[in-house]
């Protein structure tokens, strides 16, 4: 039995505004055992990266955990006091973002931010966490560390800046890695380093991950498993191939079926029709019901995530399950 | 020239070696540095190097390519936002500079395009109604009485409640308002619309409806396409041909089916192998060398060889030509030499 690194129970992030509550994240629920890689699969505003900010705890106002619990090896992040907090933040686990500039200092060298994001947490002489820095930055594929540390972070391309994040989110060997779109901002050939050098240290060093991406594709050729959220909830959860091959969720397999690649070429693509609810005015019941193809009168009412196959959970009345298939 | 030669009708736009290059000119202070006796010289990049095309009436033609690869500054050429600094642009057989007046403007306005990002290309000052219809009111191609039918058929045609048609673009979503930009594109009657990244910034679910979109509009008004986008597996879909650009040069381009079934160039193999798919196999990536080198100053010869698995002697000093390696089908390779 794998160590369980993270367990989250009913995670609820509110944003109390003036317009009203925005249920960002709204009873969520997964656990991640030690090298697990999880996919958040989510379209914008369906709260994939408020879950990863919660988890962090850092949720700014007028936002807060207003329920659940985020178990880190046992103990409960959520009502941890933040001094507490800050010795698992950056330590134990680690954030990786979209913008490495958002997380890189632009007028600091690259050495000083990362001897600095050492001896924030260890008691560390200066030789030994240069020594550190170089190796990690060598670890994600950054050619002649020694020469890089020393420059700026302008100096480096957007992939060199976005190793220079990962390196520095390896810098304490974490148990958990909470990456949100750390790819999306690359080009192709540059997303396909990034996922190589990620999937290999995920693997070296058994770092579990959760990986927040709006592409289902790459998350299929990541992740062990993936939770699938729309409108602050978790719609499906499952192993990648449970999910992509026989996703029981009519929103998850809208997506899947609206990639161009499953669709014959030159034809119209299937589309999911309508947008996502404003998350303001959430309708009572399933929030997928004015868009789904499936919806009946009873989806007036929340479904329940259920596990309806082994290991594969939906919150849906009518799934499309292997029997019903049409 | 090029892949398409149809039969006696010439292409509907053709670019014949067009080059763009964007000079950073030295300020005062610099040309008073130089006087001195610095050695500062003028940057010189060039976005777009010496690339032919023709694209035919009614095809979509895909331009894939990497960020700072030049394939936006080519779009923008053939919509006329910016003037190539060589060659030649025709549109059916004429040659855009020689055009002067009113006939000009019609070619302008028959050339349309959509950009990236609608919040950016969108007045946020005007209502949908007034974005829309301003350009066929200026150039008179609808009456002042009949305008308001006219935006609402235009608006009918992209999907968009006409009852709309007083709110400002803040108050759509994103795929509302890249429709918005459609509109006002069509508004105009083109021939020709120039797509640039016109999904990337979509979430998944509305991209599909956008991207059905412009395939409707394409069999119902007959439009002809130049579909500019990083991602694959939407030119896929959409193109009948694509091209590929490295650096300011296109180094393939072929029918759709063929360049997927069997791309060519080095560099288009490895775009193809680095495509996330949508199928549950843990895969493990297997990436390019090093990263776009920077286009002021271009490796010479085959400017991707510093990166090319198969690099050869020559292809550090020889440009390399675009060669027919089958019916339609052009690759800039010297390891098609070999064979």
């Amino acid at each position: 039995m794998a160590e369980r690194i993270l367990e989250v129970e009913g995670l609820r992030t509110h944003f109390f505004t003036k317009g009203g509550v925005i249920k960002a994240v709204d009873d969520v629920s997964f656990t991640l055992d030690r090298g697990q890689v999880l996919g958040l699969v989510g379209e914008s505003g369906s709260g994939k990266s408020v879950t990863g900010f919660s988890i962090m705890g850092l949720v700014d106002p007028p936002g807060r955990v207003a329920g659940g619990r985020v178990l880190y090896r046992g103990t409960d992040l959520a009502g941890l006091r933040e001094d507490a907090m800050r010795r698992i933040r950056g330590r134990r686990i680690a954030m990786i973002f979209q913008d490495p500039m958002m997380t890189l200092n632009p007028v600091l060298r690259i050495d000083t931010q990362m001897i600095e994001t050492l001896q924030a947490h260890e008691t560390i002489d200066m030789a030994e966490a240069r020594r550190r820095a170089r190796d990690a930055l060598g670890q994600v594929g950054i050619p002649s560390p020694d020469q890089r540390l020393k420059a700026y972070p302008h100096q480096f391309s957007g992939g060199m800046r976005q190793r220079v994040a990962i390196a520095i989110a390896l810098l304490h060997h974490p148990d958990l890695i909470i990456a949100d779109e750390p790819t999306t901002a690359l080009d192709v050939t540059i997303q396909g380093q990034i996922l190589y050098e990620v999937q290999k240290l995920v693997r070296e060093q058994g770092t579990a991950l959760i990986w927040i991406t709006h592409d289902l594709s790459v998350v299929a050729g990541l992740a062990d498993d993936v939770a699938v959220m729309y409108a602050g909830r978790v719609v499906e959860s499952g192993s990648v191939a449970d999910v992509i091959d026989r996703p029981l969720h009519p929103y998850t397999r809208g997506l899947i079926d609206s990639v161009p690649s499953r669709n014959p070429r030159g034809r119209p693509l299937h589309q999911i029709r309508g947008m996502s609810p404003s998350p303001l005015k959430l309708p009572p019941g399933c929030a997928f019901r004015a868009r789904c193809p499936r919806a009946a009168p009873q989806c007036q009412a929340m479904p329940g995530l259920d596990a309806l196959l082994p290991g594969h959970s939906v919150r849906c009345f009518r799934p499309h399950l292997p029997e019903a298939a049409q | 020239m090029t892949a398409t030669a149809a039969a006696g009708k010439p292409p509907i736009v053709a670019l014949e070696g067009v080059s763009k290059r964007f000079v950073k000119r030295l300020d005062v202070a610099m040309r008073v540095a130089n006087m001195l006796g610095s050695h500062l010289r003028e940057e010189v990049v060039r976005a777009v190097d010496t690339v032919d095309l023709a694209v035919d009436e009614g095809e979509v033609l895909g331009l894939v390519g990497e960020s700072g690869c030049g394939k936006s500054t080519l779009g923008r050429i053939v919509a006329g936002v910016h003037a190539a600094s060589g060659g030649r642009m025709l549109y059916r057989g004429q040659d855009v500079a020689d055009l002067h007046g009113q006939q000009a403007r019609d070619v302008q306005l028959k050339i349309q395009m959509i950009f990236q990002d609608p919040m950016s290309s969108l007045n946020p000052r005007l209502r949908v109604g007034d974005i829309i219809g301003e350009a066929p009111r200026v150039h008179g191609l609808v009456g002042r009485r009949a305008l308001d039918g006219y935006v609402d058929e235009i608006m009918g045609h992209v999907g968009l409640d006409t009852t709309y048609k007083r709110r400002y673009p803040h108050q759509f979503s994103g795929g509302q308002r890249q429709r918005i930009a459609i509109a006002r594109a069509l508004a105009v009657k083109p021939e020709f619309l120039v797509c640039d990244e016109a999904v990337a910034a979509l979430d998944v679910s509305i991209q599909a409806q956008v991207l059905n979109l412009f395939m409707r509009l394409r069999e119902e008004l007959g439009l002809t396409y130049l579909f500019i986008s990083h991602d694959l597996g939407v030119v896929e879909h959409l193109s009948d041909r694509v091209m590929i650009m490295y650096l300011g040069r296109i180094v393939e381009q072929a029918p759709t089916e063929a360049l997927f079934a069997a791309p060519n160039h080095p560099y288009t193999q490895a775009l193809l192998a680095e495509i996330p798919r949508l199928v549950a196999t843990r895969r493990t990536y297997t990436p390019v060398k090093g990263e776009i080198p920077t286009p002021l100053n271009p490796p010479p010869g085959c400017h991707f060889h510093p990166r090319c698995p198969h690099v050869l002697p020559r292809c550090r000093d020889e440009v390399p030509r675009l060669k027919a390696v089958a019916a339609g089908h052009w690759s800039a390779c010297h390891l098609n030499d070999q064979a």
